[in-house]
C-alpha cells in the first residue's frame, strides 16, 4: 500500500478533525475525570454517526472495507481531541480478530452489531502486568470461560470482549458476550478508559483461535490496535506541540515572548522532532499491515509514539508554568492520555523486548 | 519492473563488475595512502563517467545525462554499499559544481569544468566558513575590493574540505563593508592554483587531515568569475546549502548500522551474562531502531512525494539533528559493552564499521554542516514560527558591528 495518502484518506482526515473540534468540549471531559463509570457518551454517538464503527467491517457485514490507515486518521483526529471511547481501538480489534479467523458464524452474528454500533468490544489480554501472558490463568473449557482479567479498557460498557485464555490444547482466543461476566469499575487517573475487572464463571464463549493460530492471531490484533493507538497518540502529542507553540508565540517574560528563549524554542523543536519521526512510523506500520515487516513497523510506531506523546505532555505543561498545571488548562487531560495509552496496548517494555525478538529472533 | 528498478538493477550490475578494483573491501587490503587512494578514485570517477553513471540527473547539454532524481537517488543508494573512492568528489560535485552550472558566465569554459569534475579530474572546494564567522555564515570577513575591471581579494578560510587536493573552489566575500552584513557579499569562483592562495591542513581530533585553512593574499580575480549579483553572495551562498538535501541522509548519523550493534551485543557479556538479554541493551536496541525507522521512513516518503511530483515536507531537516546524537550515544554505549576491549583502538578503521572511530568522529558531524543548536533554531524559526534569536547586528552596517 502507499504511504501517500490518497484522496479519500485525506478526506477522512480533514472531516474527523472538523467533526471533532466542533464537538469536543474540555468541560464535558474534565467532569468524565471525577466520576468513574461514565465516557464520553457524545463522542462514542459522533463515532457511530460517521460511520467510523464501520470502518473496517467488510462490506458484506455491513461495514465500509476499509483499513489501518482510515482507522488511523481518525485515531489521529480523537487524539488530538483528548476525546475517544474506550471502545473505538478495541472494537476494531474484535473487528480484526472476526475477520481473521474465519468462524463465519460468529462474523455474520457481530460484526453487523459493531459496524452500526450496537456491540461495543473490549480486548481483554492482560493479566498482571503482562499484556500478553505466555500460560493465561484464564480457563475455557466446554465452551465456557472461568477467571478474570484486571482493569480491561472498555470493559465496564462493552457488550464483547476478546478474552486471552488458556484450553486444552494451549491458549484459546475467544470471544465473550459481557452481559454473562461480572464487572468492577476501576478508579482511575483516566476514569473515561472505563475501566474494570471482569471476572467471568462459566461464561459462555466462541472460540476463533486456538493453540499457535492463537497466539499469532492475539500478537496481530495487539499489533493493529498499537498502530492505531500509535496515531491516537500522534494526534495527541501534535495537538500539544501546537498548544506550546502558540502559547509561546503569545507569552512573554523578560520583556520578550518565551518562544525566543532558546532553552523553550528548542525544547518545542524537539517535541517537533519526536512527533515527525513518530508520524513517520505511524504512516509506514499502516501501510505494512498484512506483510512480513508489519510486526516491527507496528513496535517501530509504537515505541516512538509513546515517547512522542509522553514527551510532549510532559514538555507542553513545563512550557506554560504555573498555569499549565490548573485543573481548567486541562493539559493533564493529554497528560493522563499519554499515560494511559502507553500502557494500554502493551508497554514501553513488552514493545521493546518484542521488537528486539522480532529483530534478532533471541527472547529476552 | 518499474524504469527506476531495472535502472538500479544495471547500475547495481556494473558496480559490481569495477567493485574488485575499487570497493572498500578491495582497496582496505592494500594499505593506501590518502594520495593513492585519490588517485584511484579518480580512475573510478573516469570509469563512471564512461559508463554514464556521472551527473546523472543534469542536463545533456552541460555534460550530464539528463535522467531524473530518482534515478540519481537509486544510483546513489547502490553506489553506497560498496564503499568506492569517491568521498573526494563529494562537496565538489554536491556543491559547488551545481552553482557553477547554474550561475556561471562562460558557458563553454562551465561545461568543460563540468566535465572534468565528473571524471575526476579536476575537484572543486567550497570556500565558506572564517574563524570568526562560526554558525553566523553571513559574519565573515574575508574581502574583495574593486582592482581595475576585477577585484582583490584578501583574507583567511577555514574548515575547506579538501582544499589540498582543489583545482577551483566557489567562495563568498565582503565586498561592501557599509551595508547590512547579509547585503554586502558577493559569490565568485576561485582558482585554488592561484598566486596568494595557501593550503594548510588542520589535523582533527580523530587523527585525519582533510579540512584546512585556506589564505588568500591580495589574490585577483576577474569579474567574470563573479557568480550573481555584486551583493547577493548571501542568496547564491543559501542556494548552495539547499541544494540536494535529500541525498545526504543516512538514520545511522554516518556511523555504524544497527546490526552491527546487535552483533558486537550478541559476542559480548554483562557480568557474564549475554549482553542481549540485558534490558537495558534491549531498550538501546529497541529505541534506536524505531527511531532510525522513523528517519527512513521520512526519506522513502519524501522520495515518493518527489516521485509524485510533490514538494516533500520540512521534516527531512530532522536526519541529520537525530540521527548523529544517536550515532554518538550508541557508539559510547558499544564502547562501554567491550569494556577494556574498547581500548585497542585504530584510528584508520572505518567509521560506519568501527565503533572506536564512529565515537570519536561523532562531535564533527554534530558541528559541521549546521551545529544541532542552528538546526533547532531553524526548525523552531522557518518550521514552526517562533521568534528569531535576540540579533543585536540586525539593520546595522557590517563596519558598525563591534568586532
Amino acid at each position: 500500500m502507499s504511504i501517500l495518502y490518497d484522496e479519500g484518506q485525506q478526506a477522512i482526515a480533514t472531516e474527523s478533525r472538523r467533526v471533532l473540534d466542533a464537538r469536543a468540549s474540555k468541560d464535558r471531559l474534565l467532569k468524565l475525570l471525577e466520576q468513574v463509570g461514565e465516557h464520553d457518551a457524545p463522542f462514542w454517538d459522533t463515532a457511530v454517526e460517521q460511520g467510523w464503527t464501520a470502518l473496517a467491517v467488510p462490506e458484506e457485514h455491513g461495514g465500509l472495507g476499509l483499513g489501518l490507515v482510515e482507522l488511523g486518521l481518525v485515531a489521529q483526529a480523537s487524539g488530538a481531541a483528548t476525546a475517544g471511547a474506550p471502545f473505538l481501538t478495541p472494537g476494531f480489534g474484535v473487528t480484526h480478530a472476526l475477520v481473521a479467523a474465519g468462524n463465519a458464524d460468529a462474523a455474520a452474528k457481530y460484526l453487523p452489531q459493531i459496524a452500526a454500533g450496537e456491540a461495543r468490544g473490549a480486548v481483554a489480554f492482560a493479566e498482571g502486568t503482562d499484556i500478553l501472558p505466555a500460560a493465561p490463568a484464564t480457563r475455557f473449557a466446554d465452551g465456557k470461560l472461568t477467571g478474570s482479567k484486571p482493569a480491561v479498557p472498555g470493559g465496564l460498557k462493552a457488550e464483547l470482549a476478546l478474552v486471552w485464555a488458556s484450553g486444552a490444547n494451549g491458549p484459546v482466543l475467544a470471544l465473550a458476550e459481557l452481559a454473562g461476566a461480572e464487572r468492577k469499575a476501576v478508579s482511575s487517573f483516566d476514569n473515561s478508559r472505563l475501566y474494570a475487572d471482569l471476572t467471568f464463571a462459566g461464561t459462555p464463549a466462541t472460540v476463533l483461535a486456538e493453540g499457535a493460530a492463537a497466539t499469532a492471531l492475539a500478537r496481530e490484533v495487539l499489533a493493529r490496535m498499537a498502530v492505531v493507538t500509535a496515531h491516537e497518540q500522534v494526534g495527541g502529542a501534535e495537538a500539544l506541540l501546537h498548544i506550546a507553540r502558540d502559547y509561546a508565540v503569545t507569552r512573554k517574560a523578560f520583556g520578550q515572548l518565551i518562544g525566543a528563549f532558546q532553552s523553550v524554542k528548542h525544547r518545542i523543536a524537539e517535541m517537533y522532532g519526536l512527533v515527525e519521526i513518530a508520524r513517520a512510523n505511524c504512516i509506514h506500520a499502516a501501510a505494512s499491515a498484512g506483510t512480513d515487516g508489519f510486526l516491527l513497523a507496528a513496535a517501530d510506531a509504537r515505541l516512538t509514539a509513546t515517547e512522542a506523546y509522553d514527551t510532549c505532555a510532559r514538555d507542553c505543561v513545563q512550557i506554560h508554568g504555573g498555569i499549565g498545571v490548573t485543573w481548567e488548562q486541562g493539559l493533564h487531560l493529554h497528560m493522563r492520555r499519554a499515560r494511559s495509552l502507553a500502557i494500554e496496548q502493551g508497554n514501553l517494555l513488552f514493545w521493546e523486548d518484542l521488537l528486539v525478538e522480532t529483530l534478532t529472533g533471541e527472547a529476552a | 519492473m518499474s524504469e527506476i528498478e531495472t535502472y538500479r538493477a544495471q547500475a547495481r550490475a556494473w558496480l559490481e563488475s569495477v567493485a574488485p578494483k575499487y570497493s572498500r573491501a578491495a582497496r582496505g587490503k592494500l594499505n593506501l595512502s590518502v594520495e593513492e587512494d585519490l588517485a584511484l578514485g579518480r580512475q573510478y570517477m573516469a570509469e563512471k563517467y564512461d559508463a554514464g553513471y556521472a551527473g546523472i540527473n543534469w542536463k545533456t547539454e552541460i555534460g550530464g545525462q539528463g535522467l531524473s532524481n530518482m534515478h540519481k537517488i537509486a544510483f546513489d543508494a547502490e553506489e553506497m554499499q560498496f564503499g568506492m573512492p569517491n568521498v573526494y568528489f563529494g562537496i565538489s560535485l554536491g556543491m559547488p559544481i551545481p552553482i557553477l552550472i547554474h550561475y556561471g558566465q562562460d558557458r563553454a569554459w562551465v561545461k568543460e569544468r563540468v566535465i572534468k569534475a565528473l571524471r575526476g579530474e579536476e575537484i572543486w572546494c567550497q570556500l565558506f566558513s572564517e574563524p570568526s564567522g562560526g554558525s553566523d555564515l553571513a559574519a565573515l570577513r574575508t574581502k574583495a575590493e574593486p582592482d581595475g575591471n576585477g577585484w582583490r581579494m584578501t583574507g583567511q578560510k577555514v574548515w575547506t574540505s579538501w582544499a589540498q587536493y582543489c583545482d577551483y573552489g566557489v567562495i563568498v566575500v565582503r565586498t561592501d563593508p557599509t551595508v547590512e552584513k547579509h547585503k554586502g557579499l558577493t559569490y565568485f569562483w576561485v582558482d585554488m592554483k592561484a598566486e596568494g592562495v595557501e593550503v594548510r591542513p588542520i589535523k582533527l581530533a580523530g587523527g585525519d587531515s582533510h579540512v584546512n585553512e585556506v589564505f588568500f593574499d591580495a589574490v585577483r580575480l576577474e569579474d567574470s568569475q563573479r557568480m550573481g549579483e555584486v551583493g547577493g553572495g548571501f542568496g547564491v551562498a543559501l542556494h548552495t546549502l539547499m541544494i540536494e538535501r535529500y541525498i545526504a541522509t543516512d538514520s545511522a548519523g554516518f556511523g555504524p548500522h544497527l546490526d552491527l550493534f546487535v552483533d558486537t551485543t550478541k559476542e559480548l557479556t554483562i557480568n557474564g551474562k549475554p549482553a542481549i538479554k540485558d534490558g537495558r541493551i534491549r531498550s538501546a536496541i529497541a529505541r534506536n531502531h524505531a527511531m532510525r525507522a522513523g528517519l527512513d521512513s521520512i526519506t522513502k516518503r519524501a522520495f515518493a512525494m518527489m516521485q509524485a511530483g510533490m514538494q516533500p515536507g520540512p521534516e527531512g531537516s530532522l536526519q541529520k539533528l537525530v540521527a548523529v546524537r544517536s550515532r554518538q550515544k550508541l557508539s559510547e554505549m558499544a564502547l562501554d559493552l567491550q569494556g577494556n576491549q574498547a581500548f585497542d583502538f585504530d584510528p584508520h578503521a572505518y567509521v560506519k564499521e568501527d565503533w572506536g572511530t564512529s565515537w570519536l568522529n561523532a562531535p564533527t558531524g554534530r558541528i559541521a554542516g549546521g551545529s544541532d543548536e542552528v538546526l533547532l533554531n531553524t526548525i523552531a524559526e522557518k518550521v514552526l514560527g517562533l521568534p528569531q534569536d535576540h540579533r543585536p547586528d540586525k539593520g546595522v552596517p557590517f563596519n558598525a558591528i563591534p568586532a
